[in-house]
């Protein structure tokens, strides 16, 4: 925990606002990002001697890059609805500067069976902050946990409004900016000047 | 160091296999994705057409058999007269797709849409009963508008707001639907030819305005006549 991507590193933000709308996006975009990010490195980590010094970022984007492709046309043809609300933002995830700061940072260094499961790891830790910041603006923009609806008719009825503020990307700024606070103040993280 | 020819020759490996790789994904998924966007037209034609029933979830082959049954694909000219082979360029045919009750009868009329929204193009249907002047539904399966602002035109309280509207005027010219700024208000004569906007989405609301309009008279002169064997009919 005390190497979360997003939390610590504040990597990986642009994609945490976009898709964070609702807990099944976010578990989707979860799993294509652990996905990528442990195959990336574990293939990084299996070339790592053979990748000229000169040209070893565009291999690793070229790799991340047609994985991500893959994985895109993986949900096309068996999830075509949750594709379609993920959007742009899988094909973003090419550009997602945790994939290609472990490549860049471990992968290069490190044996493939680590490689792999630093991957797993920091997609994992991505992922729970995802979920988590998924899981507030989920309930409080349109009162349901995972789709299943918590806030009833009658509270409606008697006043209670979703906040059109948590769907847009600015709530996902606010919460995103509670968690990485709340976090690092346990975890006592402080940034060095 | 290694020497350049290694790069270049390293490199040139790793993209071809990639690049195989992905062709060979994309190769064998192509049929699948196919598949799921044919279903996904058919669904939301089938949902214009009011044959969506809101809760529940329609497996793949409820969709195939619902709009086989019930959905003709009629092609026409730019006249409004049917095309039965339809070898002219794409730009030229329209397609409007007539749903029919069990026993045959004509329940409503779906056509395409499309047209600028404020960040980029909005697809989608637009749906009339028999009358080819009631409007039975709107909409858009694909779109660019912000969340929460014009992306509410894919929300059902404002395509609700279409639901009854009439496209014909009592002359029987066509006005269309307009989408105003704010409210209708209801001492408007004209109410029954204009929907709520959205707030702080006027851009978008005048895009739907403007290409629904476009759209309705590029098929007119098919509609026109539907209207006017209706008429004959009720003699």
């Amino acid at each position: 925990m005390g190497e979360n991507p997003i939390s610590i590193h504040v990597l990986g933000i642009c994609s945490a606002l976009a898709i964070t709308t609702k807990i099944d996006t976010a578990v989707v975009m979860t799993l294509a990002v652990v996905a990528v990010l442990s195959i990336s490195n574990t293939v990084i980590s299996l070339l790592r001697n053979k990748i000229p010094n000169k040209v070893r970022i565009i291999i690793q984007m070229s790799v991340i890059a047609s994985l991500v492709i893959i994985a895109d046309q993986i949900l096309k043809a068996y999830m075509y609805d949750m594709s379609k609300l993920l959007g742009v933002f899988l094909g973003l995830i090419i550009t997602n500067c945790i994939v290609l700061g472990r490549a860049e940072a471990f992968a290069m260094q490190n044996s493939p069976g680590k490689a792999f499961f630093d991957g797993l790891g920091n997609g994992l830790g991505y992922g729970t902050i995802l979920i988590a910041v998924a899981f507030f603006r989920e309930i409080f923009g349109f009162g349901s946990i995972y789709g299943g609806q918590i806030i009833t008719d009658q509270m409606y009825l008697s006043g209670y409004e979703n906040n059109g503020l948590m769907i847009l990307s600015p709530g996902a700024f606010f919460i995103l900016g509670l968690i990485v606070w709340v976090h690092r103040s346990y975890t006592k993280v402080i940034d060095k000047e | 160091m290694r020497s350049d020819i290694y790069t270049v020759i390293f490199t040139l490996m790793v993209t071809v296999i990639l690049g195989l790789f992905i062709s060979i994904t994309a190769d064998t998924l192509r049929s699948k994705q196919e598949i799921n966007e044919a279903l996904d037209i058919k669904k939301n034609i089938l949902s214009v057409l009011g044959f969506s029933q809101s809760g529940v979830q329609w497996t793949s082959d409820k969709i195939q058999s619902i709009y086989e049954n019930n959905i003709k694909e009629i092609i026409i000219d730019s006249k409004g007269n049917e095309v039965q082979n339809p070898d002219l360029p794409d730009g030229d045919v329209l397609k409007i797709y007539q749903s029919t009750e069990n026993n045959g009868s004509v329940s409503g009329y779906a056509i395409p849409i499309s047209g600028k929204g404020l960040w980029g193009t909005m697809y989608g249907y637009f749906a009339m009963a028999p009358d080819a002047s009631t409007v039975k539904g709107i909409t858009f399966y694909k779109h660019k508008e912000t969340p929460g602002l014009g992306g509410e035109v894919d929300k059902d309280w404002f395509k609700n707001n279409f639901v009854g509207k009439k496209l014909i005027d009592g002359d029987g010219n066509l006005v269309s639907i307009e989408v105003v700024k704010g409210y209708v208000s209801n001492s408007d004569p004209n109410a029954s030819h204009k929907v709520d906007g959205i707030s702080g989405a006027t851009i978008t609301g005048k895009g739907v305005t403007t290409f629904l309009k476009e759209d309705l008279q590029k098929y007119e002169p098919y509609f026109a006549k539907i209207r006017k064997l209706n008429q004959i009919d009720s003699l």
